[in-house]
């Protein structure tokens, strides 16, 4: 028998989880273990450049990281010409909870939440590996209801001295300051950053920063802590695409948390460094007094879990990376846009299938929502740090300025 | 060195000498003794790295590529798998891996370039990327190896050694003629050619050395193994490798 109806046999293939930008995702029994799981058909490039590099990416890197926190690659073997990844089985995702208007999410919740995103990503940069892409779809939550950290698509090991890596990763709202200047040369503080936005978006129940440009984003975040001074941030200046904002006073960190402890603002503070080399590792933030003090963290299989997701498209594992060099959100990204975009007091009760059906409506994700957060690369309309961007900067700025007058976030 | 090391694959997957350099039964069916095997993994490491000095990848690509080509050949056979394919794949995914991708379209135009014998030349971008999925599953999609380079620098400075970075880096590259990326940690095997090269260099080490507080044994091992090579597998007669090669099957 050769080799890969070996492997065939083993996996008994169910129903199509979803499709990603390189494969299709298949929920599938292992016959040898009897576990539940996903297994990623990595399509091969038409033949030009063989194995997809952000799976090969995901496949390196996975090898090497083992941690309950971490999604587990558990095989991979090639049939027919496709190489295929066999993850285990994840029921849902960080997001899904957030947006989920039916369960609570206690601060013991949260606690819980932001311990285990913490520790994977501590296990990631103990090994020297960025994770990149850092969001609440990316961090799936199993049966057992630990959160663990997936789609390595976009990470990169790091720690080589004097590798620049490109700054386009992230998806928007999760990117870190240093990244929208434009920073080649940077390291875990990008991870910490977006763990930072999400720790802020378990509380809000809402994406934190949306900004709709590249310079909008940082507008927002400006708008929040305040423009950065040269004593809290000395490189800034010398980043790429610095360019200078007009002075905004920082808005007193309880106003923006209003429900948040004193520990916990004092964690978010920290997260939110602007220089990303005082800011907060992995590490410290695990053993930061805000997991030490009651409320204790509650334990990963009491936490409330939204309903399994709907068998069929939409979505499981995140897998919406695109390659790189250049980050776009996926749909699903702006399906919640379009959902916050409108009344908030009826947001909750947006019913996912009927949003998704309008959707497909009203054409490409980025024309059916009034500030697309990024858009799919065939439509091109995602605004990036160009140097045509830079030459206008200036006017852009003022008018980004002009536009934080209004309320943040749900417009 | 690079911290992690101890937590990697490569670090669990490092092998013995015995294992390393025994010839698979396949192969032994077809008459390679074990100095055949030896010679074709000398002629092909340089292979490899002059298809990377042509299509100009990083030293660190290159290192790479020759860990996984003599990495699949504890597995696999000579007779099953064709080195004149396998070591140009070898680069193609270690150029992936490190992130710094060398087009295939390239690579075959590379291999068309350099002089061999005809054998390397009919293979085509199919055959690479053929190649390339067999190659994964013969590494069991490991693909994370550490290097000594690194390391080395580490090292060099700590020993107020700068000075003699370019001999002990091209005692580094040498030892990729060898298997002992297979076999010891990357920093013993740095800290070896440092103590080749402040023995050629004149320089005192005696005293860091013992502040290090390593198996000296090992490292005077490794150390042996390099200077072996340099005594006799520097120039190898034309017809000597030819005699290995011509083992290989013939493939139409």
């Amino acid at each position: 028998m050769n080799p890969s109806s070996k492997v065939m046999c083993r996996y008994i293939k169910g129903v199509t989880l979803g499709e990603g930008t390189y494969g299709v995702v298949f929920k599938a029994i292992d016959r040898v273990t009897n576990r539940t799981v996903a297994v990623k058909k990595i399509r091969l490039g038409k033949y030009k450049e063989g194995v997809n590099v952000t799976a090969l990416r995901e496949i390196k890197l996975l090898k090497e990281l083992h941690d309950p926190n971490i999604i587990e690659l558990i095989d991979v073997y090639p049939h027919k010409r496709n190489l295929h990844l066999v993850f285990e089985f994840m029921e849902s995702d960080l997001e899904a909870v957030i947006r989920d208007r039916n369960i609570v999410l206690s601060p013991a919740d949260i606690k819980s939440y932001m311990q285990m995103t913490l520790k994977g990503l501590a296990v990631c940069h103990k090994k020297w590996v960025l994770h990149r892409d850092m969001k609440p779809n990316n961090l799936l939550l199993g049966p057992d209801g630990q959160l663990k950290l997936a789609d390595f698509g976009l990470a990169r090991i790091f720690g080589s001295p004097d590798r620049k890596f490109t700054h386009q990763v992230f998806a928007r709202w999760y990117r870190a300051p240093e990244l929208l200047f434009g920073s080649k040369l940077y390291g875990p503080g990008v991870d910490i950053w977006a763990a930072g936005c999400i720790f802020a978006e378990l509380i809000l129940r809402r994406p934190f920063l949306q900004g709709s440009s590249d310079i909008d984003q940082l507008g927002k975040i400006f708008g929040a802590f305040g423009t950065p001074r040269e004593s809290q941030w000395p490189d800034m200046t010398a980043l790429p695409d610095y360019v200078e904002y007009q002075y905004s006073p920082p808005q007193p960190f309880r106003s923006l948390f209003p429900t948040a402890s004193e520990d916990c603002l004092d964690l978010l503070q920290r997260l939110f460094t602007y220089d990303p080399r005082s800011r907060i590792s992995a590490q410290q933030a695990l053993e930061h007094r805000y997991f030490f003090i009651e409320p204790a963290a509650t334990r990963p299989q009491l936490l409330r879990r939204p309903p399994p997701r709907p068998e069929g498209p939409p979505k499981p594992l995140e897998l919406k990376s695109p390659t790189e060099p250049f980050v776009f959100s996926p749909p699903n990204k702006a399906r919640r846009v379009q959902l916050f975009g409108g009344d908030i007091r009826t947001a909750g009760e947006a019913n996912r299938e009927s949003s998704t059906q309008d959707f497909r409506d009203r054409g490409t994700p980025a024309d059916a929502i009034m500030v697309p957060m990024s858009s799919d690369p065939k439509t091109a309309l995602r605004p990036t740090l160009n140097s045509t961007d830079r030459t206008h900067l200036k006017r852009k700025l003022d008018m980004d300025l002009a536009l934080q007058h209004t309320p943040r976030g749900l417009g | 060195m690079a911290a992690n090391f101890w937590a990697s694959s490569h670090c669990k997957k490092l092998l013995d000498q015995e294992e390393v350099s025994q010839v698979l039964p396949a192969d032994q069916e077809r008459g390679f003794t074990p100095e055949d095997v030896k010679l074709i993994k000398i002629q092909f490491s340089s292979y490899i790295k002059s298809l990377g000095g042509h299509a100009k990848v990083r030293q660190r690509v290159i290192a790479t590529a020759i860990a996984y080509f003599r990495r699949v050949y504890t597995r696999k056979s000579f007779s099953e798998y064709d080195p004149y394919l396998v070591a140009p794949t070898c680069l193609y995914l270690a150029s992936k891996a490190e992130e710094s991708t060398v087009q295939a379209k390239l690579l075959v135009f590379y291999m068309k370039k350099i002089p061999t014998d005809d054998k390397a030349h009919r293979y085509d971008i199919k055959d690479v990327l053929e190649m390339e999925m067999r190659l994964l599953e013969a590494l069991d999609y490991y693909l994370v190896i550490y290097h000594p380079y690194r390391p080395l620098v580490q090292l060099l400075q700590d020993a107020g050694l700068t000075d003699i970075t370019p001999c002990t880096w091209s005692l580094v590259n040498d030892t990729y003629r060898t298997d002992l990326i297979l076999i010891y940690p990357p920093f013993m095997i740095a800290l070896a050619c440092i103590y080749i090269a402040s023995v050629i260099k004149e320089k005192d080490t005696r005293l860091w050395f013992e502040e290090l507080r390593v198996d000296m044994n090992v490292i005077k091992n490794i150390a042996m193994e390099i200077l072996d090579f340099y005594d006799n597998y520097r120039q190898i007669p034309e017809d000597r490798i030819n005699q290995a090669l011509s083992k290989l099957p013939q493939r139409s």
